[in-house]
């Protein structure tokens, strides 16, 4: 029931899709941690952590208009969800802005290293740039992880509750951005 | 001699039986037989090449027979390109791309009919049953009708882009660019404006919408994508539901004109682009002076914390 009959390559449609409102929702997620914490002792530590975020979302950007690939539905939502996210885990303390990071970037990663598996199997000649930008990307989520983790977020209030509701929110968003 | 005569006959049997295996797709019956029909007439008007070419397809049946029987449903798809298997042969999608391309001739007298589709298959030295291969209200005349004007519509935006790039054109504003494509898009309907209507009444049957869906998204995009949009974000969707819009409005009040040269019609769609341009306009002001008064509210809330206190670095 996806919209792939419009595409002209599935595979790469997708990946950018996902890719790019993932780098968006990052995007607006530490947009609301900083609204929250942004003047506390953490904030130039969150600031760095957007400041690459924002990197990765411009080089999306260019790959989907590079691709002509059509960006999700889901944008305005992924806009507000993720701002709503970054502010309330923020309110939680600074342990539970981390905690916030450190469950997303996980997801994150796993879902790039998914990509990039995928990738291989079908084609790895054709897609090395992306490839090489998949993985790069992979790294940078990697080290905003254990960023989260040195923080003390595995400290925050009912970590693994947190953890867990918001892995399988990431998992949702994944699943709908890729196909809407 | 007499193994190549061998070898020919059972070519020939090779040839039948897939025609026949390929006719299983086709549900009707009429289909088949008028396949297999179509498949005889055809072959009559090939003399020479026939010894060679059945010979091909004895030494190599397994590669002869994959294309064909590709999972595709029985009739060709109008989103991609048509499929080109080895040289010496035809495939049916090639096939019945041939024979509705010559149809468009018959359709300003016939419709779009299978009497126009009939007509188109003689001209090609086929039998008239090979019509019996589409539906009897020309749906696939008109989809390939829509993708061949779409494909054309494309090479023009292209060539432009390219003369633009080399320096020997200006580049158009974005209004004038919208217009022109549209235009352009909409003047291949004229010699046809008669049975327009009709087609686009099939095009709206369910079976069809789909496919009619998927063309004219197609072409919209590629529309904006010449048009040089870049947006990566919600205006995506605004920009070429829009110009959708326009397009389909545009494309009604052609069949109601009767003004020389269809100038009511030019003068419609230019209105409407303006209109368009301004809406646009309105909408980025609206923004604005939305961000200029949630930053007069922001402004407003610290200054109360900081009289209140509240403001301290944590």
């Amino acid at each position: 029931w996806t919209l792939d009959n419009w595409s002209q390559n599935p595979v790469i449609d997708r990946i950018l899709r996902v890719d790019h409102a993932g780098e968006f929702g990052a995007n607006r997620i530490y947009a609301g941690q900083m609204a929250v914490l942004g003047r506390s002792s953490v904030g130039p530590l969150i600031q760095q952590m957007w400041n690459q975020e924002k990197d990765h979302l411009k080089k999306f950007n260019e790959l989907m208009v590079a691709y002509r690939v059509r960006p999700t539905v889901l944008l305005p939502f992924w806009n507000v969800a993720g701002f709503v996210l970054g502010a309330g885990s923020a309110l939680l303390g600074k342990k539970g802005a981390m905690a916030c990071t450190v469950a997303v970037e996980e997801s994150i990663s796993e879902h790039y290293n998914n990509q990039i598996r995928t990738l291989i199997e079908e084609d790895p000649e054709k897609y090395k740039e992306l490839l090489q930008v998949i993985k790069q990307f992979r790294d940078d989520e990697q080290e905003h992880h254990d960023i989260g983790l040195e923080h003390d977020a595995e400290a925050a209030p009912a970590y693994s509750v947190l953890k867990t509701a918001i892995q399988l929110g990431c998992k949702v968003a994944i699943f709908l951005s890729e196909r809407i | 001699m007499a193994a190549a005569g061998g070898l020919r006959s059972a070519g020939w049997r090779l040839w039948r039986g897939r025609a026949v295996v390929r006719c299983q797709q086709y549900p009707p019956l009429r289909a088949l037989q008028a396949s297999a029909a179509l498949r005889r007439a055809s072959d009559e008007h090939r003399k020479e090449p026939l010894g060679s070419s059945t010979q091909q397809h004895f030494d190599s049946p397994p590669d002869g027979h994959q294309p064909e029987q590709k999972p595709q449903g029985p009739h060709p798809s109008y989103t991609g390109q048509g499929g080109q298997e080895s040289e010496d042969y035809e495939s049916e999608e090639q096939l019945q791309h041939r024979i509705l391309t010559a149809a468009l001739e018959f359709v300003p007298e016939h419709g779009w009919t299978a009497e126009a589709i009939a007509e188109g298959a003689k001209t090609l030295g086929l039998s008239v049953a090979a019509a019996g291969l589409f539906h009897s209200d020309g749906s696939e005349l008109i989809l390939h009708f829509v993708s061949e004007c779409n494909t054309k519509l494309s090479e023009l935006l292209r060539k432009e882009q390219k003369l633009v790039q080399l320096g020997e054109a200006e580049k158009k504003p974005l209004d004038e660019f919208l217009r022109d494509a549209v235009e352009a898009r909409l003047r291949m309907l004229i010699p046809y404006i008669e049975k327009w209507p009709q087609a686009l009444s099939v095009l709206l049957l369910p079976r069809n919408i789909p496919s009619s869906l998927n063309l004219l998204t197609s072409m919209i995009d590629d529309i904006w994508h010449y048009a040089g949009d870049q947006s990566t974000d919600f205006n995506w969707y605004t920009r070429r539901a829009v110009l959708t819009g326009i397009y389909n409005t545009t494309e009604l009040v052609m069949m109601q004109d009767s003004s020389p040269g269809f100038e009511d019609t030019w003068r419609f769609l230019e209105n409407r682009v303006a209109d368009a341009m301004t809406m646009s306009n309105t909408a980025s002001q609206v923004q604005s002076t939305g961000e200029a008064v949630v930053q007069g509210l922001m402004g407003a809330a610290v200054t109360i914390k900081n009289l209140a206190g509240l403001n301290q670095r944590r």
